[in-house]
């Protein structure tokens, strides 16, 4: 069995909430970017739940090879980390683009997954950590025409079928969807694994497999970028907070009570 | 006008009642058809809530378009996103607007690969002028930014509405809709994902509450979540959780507020030991008023709250239940 699964490359989303939460996060000249040199770029978490879950099947006795791709420049160290805990293959798609939308990275993507023979199954994390969008393994399931399963936090291999089981509003889901598919996996996959010392010394020497956008295939309707960022601000928050005073938690929560019933907040 | 027009895509299931985002949803669209000179129109997938037509009306729905399939709805992703590429595909409409929920996300991204158009998700508010762009405002990094899109030129743009993207807004002129049926041909659609066992949704959702009180960390350990439980029973709420805690298995992630939660828009929200990260207030920045309970004067969560306490959380809830019990 071939899995593929996609990673991006974002800066780390934690860095930038306690950077916004002291009110210091700081757009760039261009208007767009956010230049804080002290905020690390790593893996898209949920990304790294995918090729968690991926890992699992093979401990798991499904045989299968892990394939890793990401698109952008620079992702040496993020591919390197995958292969330390097991990826078979580790490649990195550059664009012709400075930003590849949505659209276009998922065009990529899929044209490098069919350039490799075709994937029996495609994982991606739900969503990426900056732009939130998740739009990506929907567009994939679509440019290959394959179905797609969203939110998942298990898979394992029935037969030739895959049951897989979706995190949804209402409680755990199980479906059943014959590959190829694409599956997005989400926090709830739990905590991805470390390297051991020994391989990840070892991955220090692989050096991924780099593919241009001209090696791939691409349909001329899929070269295109649909959308493209032109403003990024950080919102205004109101800021009106009526600070409830009492000397002990009794009053402060008496108080409360008192104020919640004079707004009519509550009866 | 037939061609051109705003146009909202809802499936109900079977919902009693229109909810309130697909009101605000057609309050979002109205403005933008207006500022492009175009008709607002609403197709609604599967069974319609009564009263559609009527609260079409109000939000000046020039056409509401039926697709009346049986059973067409949330777990039919390949027969929505097929009737709607036939829609889309026949009357070529400039922009087509979601609500933005668990289902959404996946048929909103898969019409747009289907009719090879942009889409934008997480969209806050639409900026559509007649000669220039359409350009969208999404919210990114889990709300800490606010991203701006522009749409290439094409003849349809898609776009996902957070649930706090406005409040409902009656039109100034309401409008006779007419209802037309639209007619696709679904057949040969067998789903691809078959659910072998589905969700067992237990109780009322944490989406249509009320009132909501949530534990974070600053709760201290998981037997402390009971109290804000029993909070939540004495105010006639229910229960909500922070992810960290849910992740750390304090309770289970029926109850996990956030972006990648539930999106709540209770009347009442009392934060207790939550810091007010961003990811959180993704899922309860749309609430009416938020109470906030922190021994960290300087926690984020007093940025976004109506009300806020100081102190220790574990002093405070009990005599909170108890004030909450003595009301009646």
């Amino acid at each position: 069995m071939k899995i593929f699964v996609c990673a991006k490359q974002v800066l780390d989303p934690d860095a930038v909430n306690n950077y916004a939460l002291a009110g210091r996060l700081e757009i760039g000249e261009d208007g767009k970017s956010l230049t804080q040199a002290s905020i690390p770029e790593l893996v898209n978490a949920y990304d790294e739940q995918a090729l968690e879950v991926a890992l699992r099947m093979r401990d798991n006795g499904t045989e299968c090879t892990i394939h890793v791709v990401s698109v952008g420049e620079d992702r040496t160290a993020i591919l390197r980390h995958a292969a330390s805990i097991g990826a078979d293959e580790i490649a990195q798609i550059l664009s012709s683009h400075a930003e590849p939308d949505g659209h276009l990275t998922a065009a990529l993507l899929a044209a490098h997954i069919q350039a490799q023979g075709g994937a029996d199954l495609v994982l991606c994390g739900r969503q990426a950590s900056d732009d939130d969008q998740g739009v990506v393994p929907a567009l994939i399931s679509e440019i290959l025409g394959i179905p797609l399963v969203n939110v998942a936090k298990a898979i394992e291999r029935v037969g030739e079928d895959l049951r897989v089981t979706r995190v949804t509003p209402d409680g755990d889901e199980i479906v059943e969807v014959s590959g190829p598919a694409v599956v997005t996996l989400s926090n709830e996959v739990g905590d991805p694994r470390y390297p051991t010392a020994a391989n990840k010394l070892k991955a220090r020497r692989v050096q991924p497999e780099i593919v241009n956008e001209a090696d791939l295939d691409l349909a001329d309707e899929n070269s295109a970028a649909r959308v493209q960022v032109v403003k990024q601000f950080v919102p205004d928050v109101q800021e009106n907070c009526e600070f409830i005073e009492g000397a002990t938690p009794a009053e402060l929560a008496d108080r409360l009570m008192e104020r919640l019933r004079e707004e009519r907040i509550l009866s | 006008m037939a061609h051109g027009s705003v146009v909202l895509c809802s499936w109900f299931g079977d919902a009693e009642v229109v909810p309130e985002e697909a009101l605000a949803a057609l309050t979002v669209g109205r403005n933008a058809a207006k500022s492009l000179g175009v008709d607002l129109e609403w197709i609604v997938l599967g069974p319609a809530p009564s009263g559609t037509p009527e609260m079409a009306g109000q939000q000046g729905v020039a056409v509401v378009h039926r697709v009346d399939n049986d059973g067409l709805g949330g777990a039919t992703p390949d027969a929505l996103v097929e009737a709607l590429f036939q829609f889309c595909t026949s009357r070529i409409p400039r922009l087509v607007l979601f609500c933005q929920d668990f289902e959404s996300r996946v048929v909103a991204p898969r019409l747009a690969g289907r009719i090879s158009a942009g889409v934008v998700m997480n969209g806050v508010e639409i900026n559509a002028p007649a000669e220039a762009p359409l350009r969208v405002t999404a919210s990114a990094y889990g709300g800490d930014t606010r991203v701006v899109y522009e749409f290439a030129d094409a003849p349809t743009s898609l776009v996902a509405l957070q649930a706090n993207a406005g409040l409902p807004e009656a039109a100034e002129t309401p409008s006779s809709p007419s209802v037309e049926d639209f007619s696709t041909d679904l057949s040969g659609q067998v789903e691809r994902v078959r659910v072998i066992e589905a969700a067992q949704s237990v109780g009322p959702r944490l989406e249509e509450a009320e009132i909501i009180v949530s534990g974070g960390r600053g709760l201290g350990s998981p037997d402390n979540y009971k109290w804000v439980e029993e909070l939540a029973e004495a105010l006639g709420g229910m229960a909500g959780a922070s992810r960290p805690i849910v992740d750390e298995g304090w309770t289970d992630s029926s109850h996990q507020v956030g972006l990648t939660g539930r999106i709540t828009r209770p009347a009442l929200y009392v934060a207790v030991g939550i810091s007010g990260a961003s990811q959180h207030m993704a899922g309860c920045g749309a609430a009416k008023n938020i109470v906030a309970i922190n021994k960290d004067p300087d926690a984020a969560i007093f940025r976004y709250a109506r009300y806020g306490v100081v102190g220790d959380c574990l002093e405070i809830l009990p005599e909170l239940i108890r004030a909450a019990r003595n009301r009646s």
